[in-house]
């Protein structure tokens, strides 16, 4: 259970939180989201007790973080974002080390290692000198040390980074497994590993919360209509016409791929998918693409924290889940063909 | 107290496989055996007049403060530095361990790698035994000594550590503070010559001091001077270590 109640964090002029408040409950994946230089780091860093709040103040397992430090920390594990280790110690080595530091004795230590050893996969590199491991090594070996004496609360930030896509797929497995056994906070900058581990997310956005809920009612609530992706061969010029005439279709955008490439905004609760195979039939325009985009959490992500469309009502927590969405204009298509799931910062 | 002794282990385990240790350990002997080869010739000439304690010769001197100064500036460099430059802090200061303990538990793995580089030094007093006589006591009074002094020019350097990311800053305002204390010490006894200014200095005079452990005088006033002065800068440290937190 982790607790932040009101907190703020000022370097000089600058504040970097400003009144930050959550609660992750046992049990629960907590997810956290926002471009680079929002707060995430220092809202973490202060669960962590790693920095003081300015304000505020921080509840870990019940008990308060800054009343008693040590005591709390027991009950924390933390994956930084950097991972900076010994680079001249032995894997076991390290991992023996940590957790003497976290207060194991006797045969504790040894069961903890192996433990940790196996759930991070890290039985290869076991004797290895750190320096030499590669990068996604040296991830896992972090968040073994995260969890060696198996901490009722869990702080990741941005535990995939830097390991290849096997290793992403396993270590998100491990990441779900252990979000069964306690209270694990996600910091990630990846919005499929959100949807895919995440009970709840929070955004932030200039050190404030921006948006608060599930992944699901956070698509609900904050991103507007679903849009089709139209592609016309040859570009008829009377198409932006006709498509705007169809039913459920709000507006006509021209899309990303060219003269013959169209965006419809469409009507919530409409499908006009077979409105436009129809009038292209009609036509003789011959159809190249037809897909319907659901909105996705990136699109919410981009919409929260994009400066240049002021959102009415910005700011909010939490809109209610039947109410209305904010209006403001569509979020700009996802670019063609790219994929990318990464946050733009 | 498992954290901090967790820590004394690491950190003494990490000079044993840096060869930065190893490096210092091959310079220090060879340094010392030289300056033991230079005294012993130099004693042996019949024009020297030789000496009623040999072994003080190694325990005095431009070549003995240099390389205590050099020794205890090296070893203290990396212990807070390379923390903070690295970002290792992170992962240490948020596990259950105070800033103390840390300072302390890096403090005491310097002291006793620093310890270890002297012991094979006393096979040159078993050498100069094998020939002369020796009085052991003066000789276990220098070794006080050299521990006494180590132990707070460590103090120094683990607190200049603690304030900068980078090793070469802390070595440099270590290794300058330490020799610009000796330096000023020697020349204010010399230029102040009246009753009171003289028994002041005598206190923090750590020539003086020296002096005194190697004809083996062991003054209580020494020990607390040394410990509180030691207890000073490491406490220093550690706030410097928590100062961090609030930039």
């Amino acid at each position: 259970m982790i607790e932040a109640h009101d907190l703020s964090r000022r370097y000089g002029d600058f504040t970097a939180v400003d009144g930050v408040s959550f609660a992750a409950a046992d049990h629960e994946i907590l997810g956290m989201l926002g471009p680079n230089g929002a707060g995430k780091t220092t809202t973490i860093r202060m669960i962590t007790g790693f920095l003081p709040p300015t304000a505020g103040r921080v509840t870990i397992a019940g008990r308060d973080l800054f009343e008693s430090p040590t005591e709390v920390r027991r009950h924390l594990g933390y994956l930084p974002e950097n991972v900076a280790l010994y680079p001249e110690m032995r894997v076991e080595e390290y991992l023996l080390y940590r957790a003497r530091l976290e207060g194991l004795t006797g045969g504790g230590v040894r069961t903890a290692v192996g433990e940790a050893v196996e759930r991070c996969m890290l039985e290869e590199v076991r004797h290895q000198i750190i320096g030499t491991i590669s990068k996604g090594f040296r991830q896992r070996v972090g968040l073994a040390t995260a969890i060696l004496h198996r901490p009722g609360v869990l702080v990741l930030d941005e535990p995939t980074v830097g390991l290849d896509p096997k290793q992403i797929i396993s270590i998100r497995e491990l990441i779900r497994e252990l979000g069964r056994e306690r209270t694990l906070l996600l910091s990630t900058h990846i919005l499929p590993e959100v949807e895919l581990l995440c009970d709840r997310v929070i955004i932030i956005d200039r050190g404030r919360i921006a948006a608060e809920g599930t992944p699901e009612s956070l698509r609900r609530s904050w991103v507007g209509n679903p849009s089709l992706r139209v592609t016309l061969k040859d570009a008829p010029a009377a198409a932006p016409a006709v498509l705007e005439g169809l039913a459920g279709v709000l507006a006509v955008r021209s899309g990303a791929g060219g003269p013959g490439s169209f965006v419809l905004e469409c009507d919530r609760a409409a499908d006009p998918r077979e409105e436009v195979f129809r009038a292209a039939v009609e036509r003789g325009w011959v159809l190249l693409e037809l897909a319907l985009e659901a909105p996705t959490l990136e699109e919410v992500f981009v919409r929260l924290t994009t400066h240049e469309q002021p959102l009415e009502g910005g700011g909010a927590t939490e809109p209610g889940e039947a109410g209305s969405p904010p209006e403001a204009p569509p979020p700009p298509p996802p670019a063609a063909g790219s994929g990318s799931s990464e946050v733009p910062s | 107290m498992k954290a901090l002794q967790a820590t004394f282990l690491r950190e003494l385990r990490a000079y044993f496989v840096s060869p930065l240790a190893y490096l210092v350990m091959f310079f220090f002997l060879i340094y010392n055996g030289a300056v033991f080869a230079a005294v012993v010739s130099v004693l042996n000439d019949p024009r020297s007049g030789g000496t009623e304690r040999p072994m003080d010769q190694l325990f005095q001197g431009f070549f003995f403060w240099i390389i205590l100064c050099f020794i205890t500036t090296v070893l203290t460099m990396r212990l807070l530095s390379e923390e903070l430059r690295s970002g290792s802090i992170e992962v240490l200061m948020t596990a259950p361990i105070t800033e103390v303990q840390v300072v302390v538990g890096k403090y005491l793995a310097a002291l006793t790698f620093y310890c270890a580089l002297w012991v094979p030094t006393v096979a040159y007093a078993g050498i100069v035994a094998r020939y002369s006589h020796v009085d052991w006591g003066p000789i276990a009074g220098g070794y006080f000594g050299i521990f006494c002094l180590g132990a707070l020019f460590l103090s120094v350097g683990v607190l200049f550590s603690a304030l900068s990311k980078s090793q070469l800053l802390a070595a440099i305002m270590t290794f300058v503070v330490l020799v610009a204390v000796l330096f000023l010490i020697g020349l204010l006894d010399n230029l102040f010559n009246g009753e009171v200014a003289k028994q002041a200095l005598g206190y923090v005079n750590l020539f003086g001091h020296m002096e005194e452990f190697h004809r083996g005088i062991v003054d209580s006033r020494h020990l607390i001077y040394y410990g509180s002065a030691i207890f000073f800068f490491l406490f220093l440290a550690s706030r410097a270590l928590e100062d961090r937190k609030w930039r």
